[in-house]
């Protein structure tokens, strides 16, 4: 099933009195479930392309297809609530809220949009997530008194925690040491075969490609590779 | 709701000096203006009370006759008929006076000092020896010598007078012969300030007589009530009696908007002519109509200082709201990122306003509350130059809870005003643009 589906989008971004089209006719599809990387060199686009999947930012022309909803012509309002209720995001430099301690930076996009779930069971999902990315202790804790993985580990949480189709991650190693950056990303990967959330994540890290079912190389804005991988393959009845 | 204001709240305590200088300078702006408002609230109340002291009554009747040559004559010489007014008109009264008095030239030893000198009944008068306070001599003195008088302390200088010395007074008497008598000097008051040299103070019976009045006849009747809130409802209705009964001139407000009521009604009486005495009614308020603007010109420059004030502090909060924004850039894409609306990142700023403003207006209102109960501890005593504004010698201060109110809206509304914009730019940025900034 496409959850994610670009047509000819290009982006083109004003720089003084020239422009730079940062993407130049990209299209592709995404499969539910996947673990999608992005990669490029520097400057390739992978960022413009997750925040055009993410609807943080809007494409100059073609189209963007989230959920199998066409996002050209939502409100703000509307493209808010999309990516409240379908998307999840990890950021390269953790981004947490300061004041908040993990397990309120964790719930605070509940807080955020209509509540369904009552208190307890709210709750046990917080304490669940804050479990699964090995975080108990730190609960009560302020982000800046947690090292850069075990932040990256909460931003993790909280991008799950609205039960998200989608998880947007670009560079989530970037500002990690290797090691610490790969159990990152088997992390993420393990989420993503438990929970059958939809990854998607840039780098221009090789070996954190290896382990992707679905590979999209750019180069100067265009996709130069698109194909899905033995992984994807070989784990078992998701192929296209 | 409750999220953005527990982040606002916490944001406010991450950079504590900030906040502690925005706050400060709102308690201050609030701090100076409630002291203003304080002051002038009791303004009226104490300058009122003070006057009532001095010229010995809330409300007062006058009598006026036209002497043979059309002069206007003062005298009040049917006691009977005013006093049962009093009755008729059921006033609280606490004290009434009856006194007379000139303005005349006091004389010892070649020096010379105009001088208004008051008759009074001092046996009647308990309300004047609670009023003056005496440097040297004693108010006993005074009924004892019947040619004794009490001079300031400041007039005795002037004319080199000691108690028991003698001096000539020169005056006019009632239908303005030229008239000499003798005077004693018995007491000396402490100075009264402002108002040093208003009254000297002798006995009535001998005043009269310089007057060339009967002994059971007076000027003016000083009345005093109860308490100083009831003399325009008390004055409406002793001059209702008194229509009816005697003889009166139409009486005129202070708030008939004609300047001076008690001047206007003074000139009157030179243009008409009557048959016998005619009386006159006015009070403490028309006399001190003048206090009353005083007073608006307080509140209403308090009120400018607290608008200019926050002029300045506003454009302080818009320019710490935008070095907010900017640092908090990448917090409000990310939280726009996560699905928090626009209005609700404008809200978080301005709830941060608001708790600031809130905050830094109850530090004022404390602040204010300690300094004026730290002014009003001071006894500055009765004897200041300024002690027609002290009450029992201590500044007093009185607050109209819903002027304080208006006070911390105004404030809170142009704080809210002022993180507005900041706050709206905050909201409309591109979840991508503040992501991307890098700072
Ligand atoms: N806000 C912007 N304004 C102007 N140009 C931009 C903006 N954002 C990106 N670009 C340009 O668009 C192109 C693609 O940028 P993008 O950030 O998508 O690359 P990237 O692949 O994410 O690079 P990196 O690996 O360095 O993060 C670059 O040439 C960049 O300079
Ligand atoms: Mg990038």
């Amino acid at each position: 099933m496409t959850i994610v589906k670009l047509e000819n989008v290009r982006k083109i971004y004003p720089l003084g009195k020239t422009e730079v089209e940062a993407l130049k006719g990209v299209g592709f599809e995404i499969e539910k479930g996947d673990f999608i990387s992005i990669a490029g060199p520097s400057g390739s686009g992978k960022s413009t392309i997750l925040n055009m999947i993410g609807c943080i930012d809007t494409p100059t022309s073609g189209a963007v297809e989230i959920d199998g909803r066409a996002t050209g012509g939502l409100s703000d309002k509307e493209i808010t609530k999309l990516r409240h209720d379908v998307i999840g995001f990890i950021f390269q430099s953790f981004n947490l809220i300061p004041v908040l301690d993990i397990y309120e930076n964790i719930e605070f996009p509940l807080l955020l949009g209509k509540q369904t779930q009552n208190k307890k069971e709210k709750q046990e999902w917080i304490d669940y997530l804050i479990a699964e990315v090995g975080l108990t202790q730190w609960k009560n804790h302020r982000p800046n008194e947690l090292s850069g993985g075990q932040r990256q580990r909460v931003a993790i949480a909280r991008a799950l925690v609205t039960k998200p189709r989608i998880v947007l991650a670009d560079e989530p190693t970037a500002n990690l040491d290797s090691k610490t950056g790969e159990a990152i990303i088997e992390l993420m990967k393990k989420i993503n075969r438990e929970m059958e959330t939809t990854f998607i994540f840039s780098t221009h890290d090789f070996k954190i490609v290896g382990i992707a079912d679905h590979v999209i190389q750019l180069k100067d804005g265009e996709v130069i590779e698109n194909r899905r991988t033995e992984n994807a393959r070989s784990d078992g009845g998701k192929n296209a | 709701m409750k999220t953005v204001m527990t982040i606002a709240l916490r944001n406010l305590s991450r950079q504590k000096k900030r906040s502690f200088l925005l706050g400060g300078a709102i308690a201050f702006g609030i701090m100076i203006v409630t002291i203003i408002n304080g002051f002038s609230g009791s303004f009226v109340e104490n300058v009122s009370e003070n006057f009532s002291q001095l010229l010995a009554g809330h409300i007062f009747i006058d009598g006026v006759e036209k002497s043979a040559s059309g002069k206007d004559v003062s005298i009040i010489r049917d006691d009977a008929a005013v006093s049962a007014l009093l009755l008729d008109a059921k006033l609280p009264v606490k004290y009434v006076n009856r006194r007379s008095s000139f303005n005349g030239t006091l004389i010892f030893e070649g020096k010379k000092v105009l001088q208004d000198v008051v008759g009074v009944d001092l046996g009647n008068e308990k309300f004047l020896k609670d009023r003056l306070v005496l440097q040297s001599g004693s108010f006993e003195s005074l009924p004892k010598d019947r040619q004794g008088v009490i001079l300031s302390a400041d007039i005795a200088r002037k004319l080199n007078v000691q108690i028991g010395d003698r001096m000539l007074v020169q005056l006019k008497t009632a239908t303005g012969q030229q008239n000499v008598g003798e005077f004693t000097l018995e007491a000396m008051s402490v100075n009264p300030g402002l108002l040093g040299s208003l009254s000297a103070y002798a006995n009535k019976d001998y005043v009269n007589e310089l007057l060339n009045i009967a002994p059971n006849e007076y000027q003016q009747m000083g009345i005093i009530l109860d308490s100083i809130n009831q003399i325009d409802p008390a004055a409406d209705r002793l001059y209702a009696a008194m229509k009816t009964k005697l003889n009166t001139f139409e009486r005129k407000k202070a708030d008939s908007g004609q300047g001076n009521p008690l001047a206007a009604m003074m000139k009157q009486s030179k243009t008409e002519t009557w048959q016998g005495t005619k009386y006159r009614l006015y009070t403490l308020n028309d006399i001190l109509a003048q206090v009353q603007q005083i007073v608006n010109a307080l509140n209403i420059a308090s009120l400018v200082i607290l608008v200019v004030l926050f002029l300045i502090i506003m454009v302080g909060i818009t320019n710490t709201f935008r070095m907010i924004m900017f640092e908090r850039i990448k917090e409000i894409g990310t939280m726009r990122a996560v699905g928090m609306q626009k209005n609700e990142v404008r809200d978080l700023f301005l709830w941060e306003a608001l708790f600031l403003a809130i905050g830094g207006a109850l530090a004022g209102l404390v602040a204010a509350s300690i300094i004026m109960g730290a002014l009003s501890l001071i006894n500055i005593g009765m004897n200041s130059p300024v002690f027609i504004l002290l009450k029992n010698g201590h500044l007093t201060f009185k607050l109209i809870p819903w002027q304080v109110l208006a006070n911390v809206a105004i404030i809170a509304l142009l704080t809210l005003l002022a993180a507005l914009f900041p706050a709206r730019n905050a909201a409309n940025l591109s979840p991508a643009a503040a992501l991307g900034t890098t700072k």
